[in-house]
């Protein structure tokens, strides 16, 4: 439950919008505790093909909007390039304060989009995860193997294909590194509005946070520790203790 | 309607064709093919005669119904062209080269287009023709001719599919895969065969269709660009569903064509989604995708629009503040800098997580065929010969003894251990990779790629 605990927490700090695109994870644990240990009788049929069309319409779901969000970024990268090269451009045009508010917004807006982005890969793999997790529940309390061949597809799938966000993800941050690096002799001038209108970088930042806390619980350890598990985050700053992650099936 | 009147066309087209090469079981609804004048004189005349008699044998919708989509494009065309393009050995598109195959569209004429949705994954056709060797020794086609064909012309294009591809035309749509759901299903033999492992009591048979529908994804010849475009559709879940939903995969380079056909007509205002679909040129584009992109676009442009639009307001109130600025002008860009840091951390984390996630797996994978391939040669020693030495025996008693999970522990365990001093330098890598600091790791992300 753990898992689900957390996925659930993960929804509840999303941005809002997304709450719902997230995976069904409670009511695939119920199909799973309805099945019986030895996939038999006809109800357990039933509830198989339930179960799998269940997943089968989560993944749609995640596929659908994956490629739409993905679509959004793509166009909205674009505009803040062509943003960025406008406000530099026009500079000498306008007065120092209009110039400092825009490069504020430009920056904030960056930012913000960044972070965007790299909440929709979190999207991807907390889904991937949850759905590894429930195929996992399902062998192991069927003795089945519908794992191994669904999750090979679900590799494939566009939701978990996120190179392309990545790669946005890259090129965002080389934006910004050219935003940030104009002068800032216009630090003098602040952006009263930017206090106001922190709201959706607040949200933005905490879920970031929450998700790199999520993720690094998730990887600390677990009672089912096997081949398929990952071993636990290094983050440089976060001390964990190192000890063995994945056993090793080759003998030493 | 545009696409209506395209498929008038095409259709016209089509019959004029048919009429002088192609027998009459293609003249019924086609959207496609204007290509097939120019395919047809690629075949050798014995070839394209048992072609035709083959199209004349099998049932109508052969022909067309690949290029019906559920919704009016792409995908769900292929969600059921795994079966039957296998099953129809058009899959022996494989071996071609991908950068052929995005061969743009000034190669039509000359080109002898596979009129079947090419499975542009050559692995994924790769497979499916494997599957179908296999499998299918009963369908008709032989794979000699078809084989011909693809050396005759050396690339193949899409540009059967292209042209079919603008049926967005609901109605038509629905009764199309009807004739999907249906004739094709007598058609097949196993109409799941390529996508699924044989597992009968899981019903994957029917999952599996469903998922392999994820799978399948179109190349775009965009002319200015190979070998990136995807236009790559999820299905809908079910099967027969027709609601018209297609889902392109869209991409920068598609998109910077899309931004300049806009302003060729004069802004994101004034371009209409017809003009834009004309001048873009994009096999597998269809009015839907461009209009609810144009819709997206136009937000996206209008929402910073909007804030700019009262800078003078911004201007005033900035300048009414201007002690206090310096401070708070920095704690801004910290705070900015310190979400950034936040950001990419977790951007790099997933990352190097996702890479692990995919490299468990493919570990997974090959153990379990490792697992599996000892399996039946183990049994296939034991019957040889009952008195064999301690290794296959023993082997057989772990295969014996192991629970029905395949991928438990033990029984690839002793496999390993008797495998490790033969040939798995791939392995040991593997696992070693899966332990290290993030930074080998990176360097191994790039020996993946």
């Amino acid at each position: 439950m753990k898992f689900g605990k957390r996925l659930k927490k993960q929804i509840e700090d999303t941005i809002p919008e997304w709450r719902d695109k997230f995976l069904a994870y409670k009511d695939l644990k119920k199909l799973v505790k309805l099945m019986s240990i030895t996939p038999s009788s006809s109800t357990d049929l039933k509830v198989e093909e339930e179960f799998i069309h269940l997943l089968n319409s989560e993944i749609d779901k995640f596929n659908g909007f994956f490629m739409e969000q993905e679509e959004e970024f793509i166009i909205r990268l674009r505009e803040l390039k062509e943003r960025i090269q406008s406000v530099i451009s026009t500079a000498h045009e306008q007065s120092e304060a209009v110039y400092a508010a825009e490069m504020w917004r430009l920056r904030k807006d960056i930012v913000n989009f960044h972070g965007e982005m790299v909440l929709l890969e979190n999207y991807s793999s907390i889904n991937y995860t949850g759905l590894a997790k429930i195929l996992k529940k399902y062998d192991k309390r069927t003795g089945g193997l519908l794992r191994l061949p669904f999750i090979e597809k679900v590799l494939k799938q566009p939701f978990f294909t996120t190179d392309l966000i990545s790669k946005l993800v890259k090129e965002c941050e080389d934006t910004i590194e050219q935003v940030f690096e104009v002068p800032q002799e216009n630090a003098k001038l602040g952006r009263p509005e930017v206090v106001a209108e922190e709201g959706a970088e607040q949200s933005i930042f905490r879920n970031t946070v929450a998700a790199l806390v999520t993720m690094r619980e998730m990887r600390k350890g677990s009672s089912t520790y096997g081949r398929f598990s990952l071993p636990p985050m290094s983050l440089p700053d976060i001390d964990l203790a190192q000890h063995l992650q994945l056993p090793s099936p080759i003998p030493s | 309607m545009e696409a209506r009147s395209s498929l008038a066309m095409q259709k016209s087209d089509i019959k004029q064709l048919c009429s002088s090469r192609v027998p009459s079981v293609m003249s019924s609804s086609l959207p496609v093919l204007p290509a097939l004048e120019e395919r047809y004189p690629a075949l050798p005349d014995s070839q394209q005669v048992s072609m035709e008699r083959e199209l004349r044998s099998e049932p109508v919708t052969s022909c067309h119904t690949p290029f019906i989509s559920n919704s009016g494009s792409i995908g769900p065309l292929f969600s059921s062209a795994p079966g039957f393009s296998s099953d129809l050995h058009f899959s022996s598109v494989a071996p071609i080269d991908r950068q052929t195959i995005t061969t743009p569209l000034v190669s039509q004429s000359s080109k002898s287009g596979m009129w079947f949705p090419a499975q542009l994954h050559s692995g994924a056709s790769q497979t499916s023709l494997n599957n179908f060797a296999r499998e299918s020794p009963d369908v008709s086609w032989p794979p000699v001719s078809l084989q011909g064909v693809i050396d005759n012309s050396g690339a193949v294009t899409n540009q059967v599919q292209s042209n079919c591809i603008m049926v967005s035309d609901d109605k038509q749509d629905d009764i199309w895969s009807d004739l999907i759901a249906d004739e094709w299903k007598e058609l097949l033999n196993d109409p799941n065969s390529t996508d699924t492992q044989p597992k009968e009591p899981y019903s994957l048979g029917q999952a599996s269709s469903n998922i392999s529908a994820h799978r399948p994804q179109t190349h775009l010849a965009v002319p200015s660009h190979s070998g990136e475009h995807y236009a790559a559709t999820s299905p809908t879940s079910g099967t027969n569903n027709a609601s018209a939903k297609p889902r392109m995969r869209w991409t920068p380079e598609l998109h910077e064509c899309f931004v300049e056909a806009v302003n060729q007509l004069g802004g994101s205002e004034k371009a209409t989604p017809k003009g834009v679909l004309k001048l873009m040129k994009v096999d597998g584009l269809t009015i839907y995708h461009v209009k609810s992109h144009l819709q997206k676009y136009r937000t996206a442009r209008y929402r910073p629009d909007s804030s700019e639009g009262t800078s003078e307001k911004k201007v005033s109130l900035i300048e009414g503040v201007s002690s206090l600025d310096l401070k708070t002008g920095i704690e801004i860009t910290e705070a900015l800098r310190l979400q950034m840091e936040v950001q990419k951390r977790l951007h790099e984390q997933l990352e190097i997580q996702r890479n692990l996630q995919l490299r468990i797996e493919e570990q997974g994978r090959y153990l379990q065929m490792m697992f599996e391939q000892q399996c039946k040669t183990g049994m296939d020693k034991l019957k040889a010969s009952p008195s064999q030495s301690s290794d296959p025996t023993g082997l057989t008693q772990t295969v014996e003894a192991a629970p029905s999970d395949s991928v438990s522990a033990k029984p690839t365990e002793s496999l390993e251990q008797k495998k490790t001093t033969e040939n798995e330098p791939e392995n040991i890598d593997i696992l070693d990779e899966a332990h290290p600091p993030p930074k080998r790791l990176k360097g191994a992300e790039h020996d993946l790629q």
